[in-house]
């Protein structure tokens, strides 16, 4: 029984060595900082790392369905990792690690919260990988490299605008009373959208054209954590009962994407109240049969192939070497640095453009016949 | 009563053994129809051993000998195939559900069913049915944990009769009753033999079963006595008594001669309320002393308050104490924590050596350094040499029976881990040791070794309080003893005067023997 | 058979009840081993094993808290939400008052130990279950977090991020590898050099049977192997890491509350305490004061975890802390806790939460996505409890007990329950 045993513990530790061993060699040689960043380039099949956040938006799916096949298609490795539902931002920080460990040259995040990732980021950049924020900028690290994502503030001013187009073609006269919502505040974009929007709104809000019916304008007020659904409806929900009493009407509510959108309009249907008109973005599915159904007004396309094609496009740039593609040096300042950044256009959908709009998604297009 | 009446029950020579122990030896019980069969012993007798046996809690095959009931030959596997035959035991610890209606627990596992779902209607006028033959007037829809102690064991009953019952077995049913209620449940038993329902009552209160009883059976040591039959036998307490005790006390205790000192230990008019009820007093105005060198016994039945009275004494860790003092060689002394307790030199050997007397999780000497880690520790840090050198000194001067002081003590036998839970409490230094059933559960050899203990610490010149049912094993050791009745100090012998029939009577008689 | 568990004990210096630790040791180095060959070797890189460190160093604080709640008998599920309203208030406290990092670490103690009294007050004085205690303040501290940070993310100043993302500087003379982790490397093998002979001269004055000399031989090499391996692999880095700033605090911390339950009176009241808390305030222990202290512990190291990941996130934010009481409290019973309280060790705690950690990052390196990192963990925990109360069910511990039971044809089954009869003579003897 002994000899057995020293036998199968000796067997265990060599093996355990012979592993050890050749993993053994000093990493300090390889080490040599943000080289690669700049012209040199990289072997054309490198791995491609991709974090996204976790699985609640259409969106974020689509998004890493296209990236495992524009960057597998570009001959790229591609390893695309969603953050688990409840530990969100821990498991993107491991997640970006292990890339980094895998050797990734270039990461593309698409952040959970943008602000907690400076660690990762600045490992990532220690190596040698080039860093793209996707769509949410990363921000207090000097490490981010490139960031992409539609014109936010665009976005913003769309959306305000489609309120206000909304709103006149329904009841000519003014003044319409409102209300606003706003994104995630641990998301950067959510300022964004709002401040564009606002851009569009205050002059009339100021002149008294248009009445925001809770008071409530301050974005600290407008907020909706994690862009949930459910406390989109609890606060329609809550200024329903406190602000619209009555016979008092809603003529329009800001909405800053289409999840939040339909649980605004679920609230208001809930409370039997007419339908305002409201904005949303990201053109999903749902929201776009809403819209052709004449509940939800409009949404903004912006249409996740291209993005994930312009990234694709900023790696392969890379990856000869090549400096990517970037329309602006000036905007995206993260608190640390001003991020060179490559901003598409968005484009608004009503009911009117949506067939011409979706006219090249295979998804969207149907629904809008 | 017509002699010739049929045998509802009979056991014919039952053995059961445990490992190390016989707790039965060719048994003999003879239940007729439509009697009421009292069965008494001192505890450890094997009362409740055989109706174990008899409603299969023993399943057949782990004992010898046959059950013959109504004529035939049975062997129930478990309780479910024993309440089948119509045989149900009633035990000291109800097996109700406090927070459920009377008429749940009446039909709980049992409950009327119409299409599926419970039929309460069905239920409620059952449960009023068999409230009725019990005598419980009492909405069915109260919760147990509302009536009292004697309702609850009426409602037990009734629980009985939904199951058929043919044959009642109640242990100690009167024991937690106060007088009305026990009055009340003999009635009812007396009521029951006139519809020709048989009972077999296990009791301690000799009174009782002088009372109602039509035949006495006696055991002793695991072995029938004998059988009484009251109404031909001329049967009094005295006879039951001296059924229960007579055998010879001997050779069953070291030698010793007693070395008595001056008194050092004394407790003045102690009274403690029970924990949960704000009228009922576990101890009522108790005083007595200690000697140096002096083994001092207290003789109580179950439930009399012996437990509650030392512990209640040794930091309170029991009920709400209300009055009276402690004195330690002449000086007033206050126990207010068990660290207290420890501190003044006291030390409790609890009953339930299981339940709370020892970490079962833990290893020996782990165990036997616990009440006291300051002595093996230098600034707050435990030396292992220490401590392993004084488990060694313990494992060696109490003979337990170990490869090591590393093993856990859940390995141990009974008698070794009292030896263990002795060893801790000695570790602790005391001058006064309360011995709470030190012996219980234990065989005869090491119960002798652990008199040899005792006796070692007194040779000491502490003082060692045993407490015990075993009247026999109280003779047998100490020097003087106390007797306790619902909490009171009802008398003290002295070791000359001690004699079974006369503690007996103190304490189970209520009235007239007590003394202020 | 008899002989395995004695050079199971010899190697690993246990006693039976941390058999299944034992068990657990087996499974990390498995995991190790299956991952390194499956990743082609990136699981034990430099790289990896810093970043490993500095992600799960504090789930692994959160563990030793845990496991000494969990042993006392109780369970704290706030811990997520204590770490994360520490977070909050130390970030704000450094970014709106300019309190200077030393003295928001200072606070960030403070408010934890103030939290814990709270808990702990309920739970040893006024005698709430734990379970309830937390869970309340779960959502109390939740909600707190939010309320003072407005949902926000609020970043942390450079000098406090070293605590989560930081590694030790780089002295003297280039050898090519971290010197101050190499100086930790050779202290650590003198210490457990010092610590095998000091073991063996207690055994020796104990008069107690030592294990042969080859044994601890080998428990030796074992263990500076893996001591020497680590260092270099720690120091071995990129220029500018080493072993994380978070591991050292992580190894100090093991290393002090090792000792603590395993060698000081406080240690043993609590295993007293959650093995039997009537015998162990029959023997004196003050039952509140143990409660209380457990209780109070746990929230000041989940104040320092919340502290650690806001430095390695180099922001506080409103999602810090979610289900790290799972990760916690799963390390823990994987590690070889009893539910039922009175069993358990930090160390195997940590062997636990490894087993978890290097799990998730053998998955993750091999791109394995969240979800079936989940799956996968939930059925670890799983099978690693079951694997016990199994255990426990057929008397005591023995792996090759196990594997060797159905080829012995001297042990009839009829042997086995002899032992579980004996407690039952007892109670008839009793109930008489």
């Amino acid at each position: 029984m002994r000899t057995s045993l020293i036998r199968t513990v000796a067997a265990v530790g060599a093996a355990a060595l012979l592993t050890l061993g050749t993993a053994c060699s000093n990493e300090r040689e390889g080490a040599s900082g943000s080289d690669s960043a700049d012209g040199k380039g990289f072997a054309k099949d490198s791995l491609i790392g991709v974090a996204l956040p976790s699985k609640t938006s259409e969106n974020w799916v689509l998004a890493g369905d296209l990236f495992t096949n524009g960057l597998k298609d570009a001959g790229f490795k591609a390893d695309v990792q969603y953050a688990g539902a409840s530990t969100t931002v821990a498991d993107q920080q491991a997640q970006i690690s292990s890339m980094v460990t895998k050797g990734a040259k270039v990461i593309v995040i698409g952040a959970t919260d943008a602000s907690q990732l400076a660690t990762q980021v600045k490992q990532a950049k220690d190596e040698g990988a080039v860093v793209i924020a996707y769509d949410r900028l990363i921000t207090n690290t000097p490490d981010v490299d490139y960031y992409i994502a539609f014109d936010n503030f665009k976005v913003g001013q769309l959306q305000g605008q489609a309120l206000v187009d909304g709103m006149k073609a329904k009841k000519p006269k003014g003044p319409w009373t409102i209300e606003l919502f706003s994104g995630s505040p641990d998301d950067n974009n959510s300022k964004v959208f709002f401040d564009g929007a606002m851009q569009v709104l205050k002059p009339l809000i100021d002149k008294g054209d248009i009445v925001v019916g809770s008071g409530q304008t301050d974005i600290k007020q407008t907020a909706i954590q994690g862009w949930k659904a459910e406390n989109a409806q609890q606060r329609m929900d809550s200024l329903l009962t406190s602000a619209y009493g009555g016979k008092k009407t809603l003529d329009g509510v800001l909405s800053p994407n289409d999840t939040l959108a339909r649980a605004i309009l679920t609230s208001v249907k809930g409370a039997g109240k007419p339908v305002p008109v409201v904005t949303g973005q990201d053109s999903e599915v749902e929201s776009v049969k809403s819209i052709m159904a004449g509940e939800q007004y409009s949404t903004i396309n912006k249409d996740t192939r291209k993005l994930v094609a312009e990234t694709v496009g900023m790696v392969k740039a890379l990856q000869k070497g090549d400096k990517p593609t970037i329309n602006d040096t000036k905007s995206y300042d993260n608190g640390v640095k001003v991020v060179p950044s490559y901003l598409l256009p968005p484009v608004i959908v009503t009911k009117q453009n949506a067939a011409q709009a979706y006219a090249n998604d295979p998804k969207l297009a149907p629904l809008t016949k | 009563m017509t002699p010739t009446r049929p045998n509802l029950l009979e056991m014919r020579s039952i053995t059961k053994t445990f490992p190390g122990v016989t707790a039965l030896a060719d048994v003999n019980l003879v239940v007729r129809e439509g009697e009421i069969h009292a069965i008494c012993g001192e505890n450890g007798a094997g009362k409740s051993t055989l109706m174990k046996v008899l409603s299969g809690v023993h399943p057949h095959g782990s004992y010898s000998g046959d059950i013959v009931y109504r004529g035939e030959q049975v062997r129930f596997h478990d309780i479910r195939a024993s309440e089948q035959a119509g045989i149900v035991i009633i035990h000291q610890e109800l097996a109700l559900v406090p927070g459920m209606s009377i008429t749940e627990n009446l039909f709980l596992g049992n409950e009327p069913r119409r299409r599926g779902a419970i039929d309460w209607k069905t239920a409620q006028r059952r449960a009023l049915e068999l409230m009725e033959q019990v005598g419980l007037r009492e909405d069915p829809d109260t919760l147990i944990k509302d009536i009292g102690v004697g309702k609850q064991q009426l409602v037990e009953i009734a629980k009985a009769f939904a199951k058929d019952v043919k044959l009642l077995i109640l242990d100690e049913p009167t024991a937690a009753l106060n007088e009305d209620d026990s009055r009340h449940l003999l009635d009812l038993l007396r009521g029951f033999r006139e519809r020709g329902i048989t009972s077999i009552m296990i009791s301690h209160k000799l009174n009782e079963i002088e009372a109602v009883a039509d035949t006495i059976t006696i055991l002793r040591d695991g072995r029938t006595i004998e059988s009484l039959d009251v109404h031909g036998d001329g049967v009094d307490e005295d006879r039951i008594v001296r059924g229960m005790v007579g055998r010879e006390l001997a050779s069953r205790f070291p030698d010793r001669t007693p070395d008595v000192g001056e008194v050092f230990f004394e407790v003045r008019d102690w009274t403690v309320r029970h924990p949960a009820s704000d009228e009922r007093m576990v101890c009522k105005g108790s005083s007595f002393h200690v000697r140096r060198g002096e083994i001092v016994g207290f003789a109580g039945l179950m439930g009399a308050g012996r437990t509650e009275l030392a512990m209640s004494l040794f930091g309170r860790s029991y009920g709400t104490w209300l009055s009276g003092r402690v004195f330690k060689d002449g000086t007033e002394i206050r126990l207010k924590t068990v660290a207290d307790a420890i501190r003044h030199g006291l030390a409790y050997v609890s009953e339930d050596r299981k339940s709370i007397g020892l970490n079962l999780l833990d290893d020996i000497k782990t165990s036997m350094v616990s009440a006291k880690l300051s002595k093996i520790t230098r600034r707050r840090v435990i030396d292992p040499v220490r401590e392993h050198r004084v488990a060694e000194e313990y494992r060696q001067s109490l003979r337990i029976k170990t490869p090591s002081v590393d093993e856990g003590v859940v390995k141990l036998s009974g008698g070794n881990q009292q030896k263990v839970v002795l060893a801790k409490w000695m570790f602790t230094d005391p001058d006064l040791l309360i011995l709470d059933e030190p012996t219980r559960g234990i065989d005869v050899g090491a119960k002798f070794e652990i008199y040899r203990i005792i006796q070692q610490l007194v040779a000491q010149g502490k003082g060692v309080i045993v407490i015990s049912s075993e009247l026999p094993e109280l003779i047998g050791l100490c020097d003087r003893i106390y007797t306790v009745f619902e909490g009171a100090v009802t008398g003290e012998v002295a070791r000359a005067d001690a004699d079974p029939e006369v503690l007996m009577k103190q304490m189970t008689a209520t009235k007239k023997s007590r003394t202020p | 058979m008899s002989r395995i568990t004695d050079l199971q004990k010899n190697l690993f210096g246990g006693t039976t009840s941390n058999a299944r630790q034992f068990g657990m040791i087996f499974t990390l180095v498995a995991i190790v081993l299956l991952f390194q060959i499956w990743t082609g070797g990136l699981t034990l890189t430099s790289g990896n094993l810093i970043a490993v460190v500095s992600q799960y160093s504090y789930i692994l604080i959160l563990a030793i808290g845990m496991l000494m709640v969990i042993v006392a008998g109780h369970i704290d599920l706030s811990v997520g939400s204590v770490a994360a309203f520490t977070g909050i208030v130390v970030a704000k406290a450094m970014q709106e008052h300019d309190v200077p990092w030393p003295l928001g670490i200072l606070l960030g103690l403070l408010v934890g130990a103030a939290i814990g009294a709270w808990q702990g007050f309920w739970v040893a004085y006024i005698g709430v279950p734990a379970f309830i205690v937390t869970l309340a303040g779960m959502l109390l501290f939740r909600g707190g977090n939010q309320y003072i940070g407005n949902a926000d993310t609020v970043p942390v100043p450079e000098g406090f991020r070293k605590i989560g993302a930081g590694f030790l500087p780089e002295v003297g003379p280039d050898t090519g590898y971290n010197n101050l982790t190499l100086l930790l490397g050779v202290a650590a093998c003198a210490g457990v050099v010092w610590r095998e002979w000091k073991a063996r001269r207690t055994r020796l004055e104990m008069k107690a049977d030592t294990a042969p000399l080859w044994v601890a031989g080998v428990r030796l090499t074992v263990m500076l192997g893996v001591i020497v391996f680590a260092t270099l692999r720690f120091a071995g880095g990129r220029v500018g890491t080493s072993l994380p700033i978070s591991g050292i605090i992580l190894i100090v911390l093991v290393l002090a509350y090792s000792h603590y339950t395993r060698n000081t009176i406080g240690g043993r009241h609590i295993y007293a305490v959650g093995g039997n808390a009537r015998a162990a305030e029959l023997s004196g222990v003050k039952l509140k004061r143990v409660n209380f202290f457990v209780m109070m512990n746990m929230s000041v190291l989940a104040a320092l975890a919340g502290m650690i990941f806001v430095a390695r996130s180099s922001a506080s934010g409103p999602q810090d802390g979610l289900s790290w009481e799972l990760d916690a409290i799963a390390a823990v019973f994987i590690g070889g806790a009893a539910v039922s309280g009175g069993l358990g060790t930090v160390s195997g705690s940590i062997v636990g939460g490894l087993v978890m950690a290097l799990l998730n990052n053998g998955l993750q390196l091999e791109g394995v996505g969240s979800d079936m990192v989940q799956i996968i963990k939930g059925l670890v925990l799983l099978l690693a409890v079951a694997f016990d109360v199994y255990n426990k069910s057929r008397g005591r511990f023995s792996i090759t007990g196990t594997l060797m039971r159905p080829f012995r044809r001297d042990d009839p089954p009829g042997t086995a329950p002899v032992p579980a009869q004996a407690p039952d003579a007892d109670t008839a003897k009793v109930a008489g």
